[in-house]
């Protein structure tokens, strides 16, 4: 058995020997004593010790296994902290096998009616596994004997036939914690890089070789032994319009590079360039295979593209027909597990399965295509410093028409040829073909939404305002109207809910364009009759001529924040209004006339005013030229959106002539 | 010979027999059409009671999904456990033609954990699927047969509870032994039951409905018992669990429930008793008495729900609360049961249906599936007192907008009690804000504002008094709208009295509240309270208009006006006056001091439909109102 060499993973200059040590658990007086966690007053809970072991070795069915033994102590100062004393475990399982938890104890300790220390023990048959879904469950159960100011203590065992997906650690939670260690025990048979997460730093990292740790069969390898430590570790907290907190939470991940069967010695390389992926995933059944079955999609798309010669044309064509083809069955992955042909047949697929499928029937068409992997805004950023397939969760198109890119899902019925889910507006995506190596391409600034609100009004003498109001939407604000629109059974019925929402506005006639070509703008134009005042009898009438939509609190409060304002995608909107006014009148405030940019371009609120009399023109851009606006940038955004607010709310005066 | 035209005769039966069900979309009325995203062309209900423990539902279902709404109409739920479980399910897929294009069997069901969102586990599972059909309109015609085997209740039929559902027919038969005695109640039922005996000698009871419309949802609408179809029934033996049992009214069922679910559950043991006695040692007042007891359960536990078996409706024992520290509703209300039984208090486990929605049980009809929650009934002499034993913080004595104002069940040793909840009226429910802010002349605002929440309204802020200040004033300038609001200094104070109050003190500023153009300043009259929403326009509407809960909300605020100013604009005072509801706007100025006052109310009940189109004029009224601005100008 020739020696392997130890991971990559051994920091330099950290020979120094180290015990494997879980944390000493049971009581302590101290900790029950303990009025508040002095580094987070406002704290319901801190964890006092987390302890987290892993390793690959064999469990009692003498495969080999992921062995993860979990240990907590956990204060709870009052009863809002309480949620911390019901733990729930996800696990995972495939259709051979699945994961599992085992040696579950768990202990409170806390002072009783008379002040006397007391424990109590977590019931065994009070443990609970739920089924969620095909491929997960959850195993739960809640600390028995809660009460305010009781310390809670619980062990678990979970064994992963997974190897391969190593228990990543997060360091940082919800509350607080003050020590957080996790201990990895890799024999030299796997090869793992890991990677921090994060803005917090580590307190501690030692590793040491462990001999001869791991033996099965003949087998055996030494192991390298490494622990991470992290003290004083405070909450984290939840901000608004932030992609997932994943990104941002303190957190160790392992990635696969490479692994050695320890029974033959057949050694396989997992990760290690992206040459290595790309060979990888054209070779799996599950992908690869997929996008060769060019003959299938031939002979399945010829009736679609008949007659068309165009390669837009027949690319659209193709993804009409597959968006209508197919039902998506809520899961995602980037891989098609039955194969695109059974998910045709059976007219429902994963993500996977119908963009794969989207993919394949475009290159046999003759339309130069490609696989995109990414990862969605709730699942987190792509790690670009090497390969982890484990980033991507989502697959989409990218189709090469006339030297232009066109991202495709084909996923939502309702998206236009070239337009993306903003859960797909996320970080980068690794562009994948069969024939070339593969590379990256930016996914956050790939489209925008507008929309543009036009009315032309005239005051009339009884009071009412008579005219046309005509919305267009482009872009993904074209794709949220149709959306909307669609959620009633009919166009009447949607107008007719509109009319209702808006109790003084009267609508007439409407007329909505483009429902279902999705390619081209969505119209609506409506002739309505807006009961404005009451009557006339006064010398001077108050208008806003932001009649729709009008933004009137901040969406921003915080003073500063940590976290990004992430969007997904810039935006433009605007506002022109014509208005005529009855024979008499003129006009004594006009509104404001305003003119507001961010830094280096970022956006800017504009209004313009132009009084002609007995009529007058208003006009207004708002505009955010960048998905994502950086802490930095927030004090400005904020101040923006105040400015925004002030002139809005700010209303115009009509005088009648004496 | 003679065998073979026998099978050919066979056939042809058989082929007549499924031709009668076409499914073809375009025989469906077209006065089913508007509103509706799916058409149910055909649905049976069978329920079969073979034996107290052992029935039979059989649910045969054709429904036509109109367009992509329809959808949730299409996904089929069956929920399964050990007491109930499915014998076989299966269903075919036809297209806008009747044509079959697709068939489906109990392997393409997925099976989980029913989960309803608040329990750590529950003793359910659902299969469930939903047909890959992506052309519109298509028809599903699926059937299942599920073995249950307790009889204490039967779920309700309601052949149209979901809006954007209409109904060509649907049927619902009930079968039993002849000896098997039910008793049942019609709801807005167009036609009464049909009576008869089948084959095998049982008893059936047969309701039928056919083209219905599909329900619009209409905001303010009464509750559904007002207007839609449904038939409840319910047995008068039984059996559940094991457990058997008879009931024809609401006390023997109350009997039943005290006698074989709750009696044996409140043993505590003698260290427990003692300590309530100590507890209480010195107070004679029964209720201050209850009230220490509340506390000490307050203090002591918290909610956690699992629902196994019988357990659905027998609580934990009370020693097992005493120990875990937590229980369900049951559970709490059984061992707070318990602990006033130490100290000789009798006191009643009550079931109810909670929910800001007040609803009460049909009163003439016992059955057991018109509750989901429990509470305790206190009956003081001349003063009954309810507590909702789930929460940590509530006062003693108080429901809120969870179970007032509402019939409930008092399990008692004499019997099952119909009782009413206490209500809070418009008046009880109370909102009163004074602010006193002094606006200078860049149209900054700074200065105080108190606010006592009252009845329900004590509720309001709830969610962050026990929360850090720095997450108050998070959540509190969400609350408020006033633009740039820094919140300087917030307290908050509760008196957990029988009718409880919670105080709000806030300091605060708030740069740019108002804009200045032009040498003129103007600024929104309303900082405090404003609405913002005003309920949809509903054409031909069908329903009487409802409101649930009354409330009174009264705001008063004096700004103190930048020297040098004088008001130019200004709004007009608004006074409305309906049924169903008061509003009142007034602006006054005294010297440099601008006083504005607002109060709104609005009063629960039901009035006719036509009042509809009055409410949603009285609500664009107030935002109006609200949205006002004063504008001032330099100079005297």
């Amino acid at each position: 058995m020739k020696k392997l060499l130890l991971t990559t993973l051994i920091l330099t200059g950290v020979q120094a020997f180290t015990i494997a040590q879980d944390f000493q658990g049971g009581f302590v007086q101290e900790e029950l004593n303990m009025k508040k966690y002095d580094k987070d007053t406002s704290a319901h809970a801190v964890f006092l010790n987390e302890f987290g072991n892993t390793r690959i070795d064999l469990a009692n069915d003498d495969r080999i296994s992921l062995i993860v033994d979990y240990h907590a102590k956990i204060k709870i100062f009052d009863n809002k902290g309480f949620s911390n004393g019901t733990i729930e475990i996800p696990i995972h399982n495939s259709d051979e096998s699945s994961e599992e938890v085992t040696d579950i104890t768990g202990t409170t300790y806390y002072t009783d009616d008379d002040g006397l220390v007391q424990k109590a023990e977590l019931d065994p048959k009070k443990v609970f596994k739920v089924k969620d879904y095909k491929y997960g469950s959850t195993v739960k159960f809640a600390l028995p004997g809660l009460r305010n100011g009781c310390v809670i203590e619980f062990r678990y065992k979970l064994i992963s036939p997974y190897w391969d997906a190593f228990r990543k650690w997060e360091f940082q939670d919800d509350i607080p914690k003050i020590h957080s260690q996790y201990e990895v025990h890799i024999p030299g048979f796997w090869n793992f890089n890991a990677s921090l997460r994060g803005a917090l730093k580590l307190s501690k990292t030692s590793s040491e070789i462990e001999r001869e740790c791991f033996t099965s069969h003949g087998a055996k390898s030494d192991c390298s032994h490494i622990i991470y430590v992290m003290k004083d570790i405070p909450a984290f907290i939840v901000e608004d319009y932030m992609t997932a907190p994943k990104n941002f939470l303190s957190a160790i991940y392992f990635e696969l590079v490479e692994y050695t069967n320890p029974y033959n010695g057949v050694k396989t390389v997992v990760t290690k360039e992206w040459k290595d992926i790309d060979h990888q995933l054209k070779i799996t059944d599950e992908f690869g295979s997929q996008l060769k079955r060019k003959d299938l999609m031939k002979e399945r798309m010829a009736p679609v593209i008949a007659g068309k010669t165009d390669e837009m044309d027949k690319a659209q064509a193709i993804y009409a027909y597959l968006q209508k083809w197919y039902k998506w069955n809520d899961y995602i992955g980037i891989y098609s597990s039955d194969g695109i042909k059974k998910a045709m047949d059976a007219h429902t697929g994963s993500i996977g399965d119908i963009n794969l499928t989207l993919i394949t029937a475009l290159n046999a068409a003759g339309i130069n295509t490609e696989a995109v992997l990414l990862s969605t805004r709730d699942h987190g950023n792509i790690n670009t410093l090497y390969p982890v397939l484990s980033d991507f969760n989502y697959v989409i198109a990218k189709a090469n028409i006339d030297g232009k890119p066109y991202f495709l899902d084909a996923t939502d019925p309702l998206l236009s040829f070239g337009l993306l889910p903003l859960k797909c507006l996320n970080d980068k995506g690794r562009v994948i073909s069969l024939d070339k190596p593969s590379y990256w391409v930016e996914l956050n600034s790939l489209q925008k939404e507008s929309h543009t609100s036009s009315l032309n009004l005239t005051l009339l003498e009884n009071g009412k305002i008579k005219g046309t109001i005509s919305n267009y939407y482009s872009g993904y604000d074209a794709y949220l109207k149709r959306k909307e629109i669609k959620k009633f059974n009919s166009v009447d019925e949607y107008v007719e809910d509109l009319d209702g929402k808006l109790p003084k506005l009267k609508i007439l006639k409407s007329n909505i364009s483009n429902l279902d070509s999705l390619s081209q703008p969505l119209s609506e134009i409506y002739e309505v009759e807006i009961d404005a005042f009451d009557n006339m009898n006064h010398s001077r009438l108050v208008f806003n001529p932001f009649l729709l939509n009008r933004r009137t609190s901040n969406p921003f409060k915080l003073t500063e924040r940590d976290y990004p304002v992430d969007w997904g995608m810039a935006s433009d909107s605007r506002l022109v209004l014509n208005m005529h006014l009855p024979p008499g009148y003129t006009i004594e405030t006009p509104p404001r006339v305003v003119a507001f940019s961010l830094p280096n371009n970022g956006g800017m609120f504009v209004t313009s005013f132009d009084d002609q009399g007995d009529a007058f023109s208003f006009s207004n851009i708002t505009r955010f030229t960048k998905a994502i606006y950086y802490p930095e940038e927030y004090p400005y955004l904020k101040e923006l959106y105040n400015k925004i607010v002030l002139t809005e709310k700010a209303d115009m005066v009509f005088k009648k002539k004496q | 010979m003679r065998a073979f035209l026998l099978l050919f005769s066979l056939l042809i039966i058989s082929i007549s027999a499924s031709a009668q069900d076409n499914y073809d979309v375009s025989l469906i009325s077209k006065d089913l059409l508007p509103y509706a995203s799916a058409v149910v062309r055909n649905k049976e209900v069978s329920v079969e009671v073979k034996d107290l423990d052992n029935t039979y539902y059989r649910i045969k279902t054709a429904v036509t999904i109109l367009n992509k709404n329809g959808n949730e109409v299409a996904n089929i739920q069956v929920w399964h456990n050990k007491s109930r479980v499915i014998k076989s399910i299966k269903g075919t897929v036809y297209n806008e033609f009747g044509k079959l294009t697709g068939k489906f069997s109990e392997s393409d069901f997925e099976d989980v954990n029913g989960q309803d969102g608040f329990s750590l586990f529950q003793d359910v599972k659902v299969k469930h699927y939903n047909p890959p059909v992506t052309d519109y309109p298509y028809t599903i015609v699926y059937e299942y047969e599920v073995k249950s085997k307790q009889t204490l209740y039967f779920d309700d039929w309601e052949p149209n509870s979901t809006t954007g559902l209409a109904v060509e027919k649907s049927s619902y038969t009930f079968s039993c032994k002849p000896t098997f005695n039910i008793r049942y109640k019609e709801i807005n039922m167009p036609a009464k039951v049909i009576t008869g005996n089948d084959k095998q000698g049982n008893k059936t009871y047969t309701w039928q409905v056919s083209n219905l419309k599909a329900v619009k949802d209409e905001p303010y609408s009464p509750n559904e018992d007002k207007y839609l179809s449904s038939v409840k029934i319910a047995p008068e033996k039984f059996s559940y669990e094991g457990i058997t049992g008879s009931f024809t009214n609401w006390k023997e069922l109350g009997k039943w429930q005290y006698d074989k679910l709750l009696a044996s559950r409140l043993q505590l043991s003698d260290v427990t008793a003692g300590r309530m006695k100590q507890l209480t040692a010195d107070i004679s007042d029964p209720k201050l008495k209850a009230k220490k007891i509340y506390e000490y359960m307050q203090g002591k536990t918290h909610y956690i729900s699992i629902q196994v078996g019988i357990g659905g409706f027998q609580p934990f024992l009370a020693n097992d609360v005493d120990q875990q520290n937590y229980g369900d509703c049951k559970a709490l209300v059984n061992y707070t049961q318990a602990l006033l039984k130490t100290v000789n208090m009798d006191s009643y486990y009550c079931i109810v249906e909670a929910g800001t929605r007040k609803v009460s049980p049909v009163t003439d009809f016992a059955s057991m599936n018109q509750f989901d929650h429990v509470i305790l009934c206190l009956p003081f002499k001349n003063d009954t007192t309810f507590l909702e034993c789930t929460s940590q913080k509530t006062p003693f004595g108080f429901l809120s907008d969870f179970t007032d104002d509402r019939t409930l069940l008092a399990c008692t040793p004499e019997g099952g009690k119909l009782m009413h909840t206490p209500k809070y009226t418009a008046q009880n429910n109370l909102q009163q804000r004074k602010a006193s802010f002094i606006l200078d002349a860049e149209g900054g605002l700074s200065g105080n504002m108190l606010t006592l929440f009252k009845g329900t309204q004590y509720d309001n802020v709830e969610y962050i008094i026990e929360e850090a200040p720095k997450d108050q004033i998070k959540s509190l300038q969400k609350e408020y709208t006033i633009n740039n609001l820094n919140i300087e200094k917030v307290e908050f104070k509760q008196d957990k009295s029988l009718q409880p109050v919670t105080t709000e003190s806030i300091k605060l500023t708030a740069r740019e509240y108002g804009s200045v153009n032009d040498g003129k300043l103007s600024f929104p009259i309303n900082a405090t309270n404003r609405m913002s929403r005003v309920p949809r326009e509903i054409r031909n509407r069908q329903n009487d208009v409802y409101i649930n809960r009354g409330y009174t909300d009264e705001d008063e605020i004096s700004y103190t006006l930048p020297a040098g100013y004088r008001v130019d604009l200004r709004p007009t005072n608004v006074s409305i006056n309906k049924p169903f509801g008061k509003f009142s706007s007034t602006v006054s100025i005294n010297g440099n001091e601008l006083i504005y006052k607002r109060r709104m109310q609005l009063f629960d009940g039901t009035y006719n439909k036509d009042t509809y189109q009055d409410l949603v004029d009285f609500y664009q009224a107030v935002v109006e109102a609200d949205d006002n601005n004063v504008t001032l100008i330099k100079g005297n």
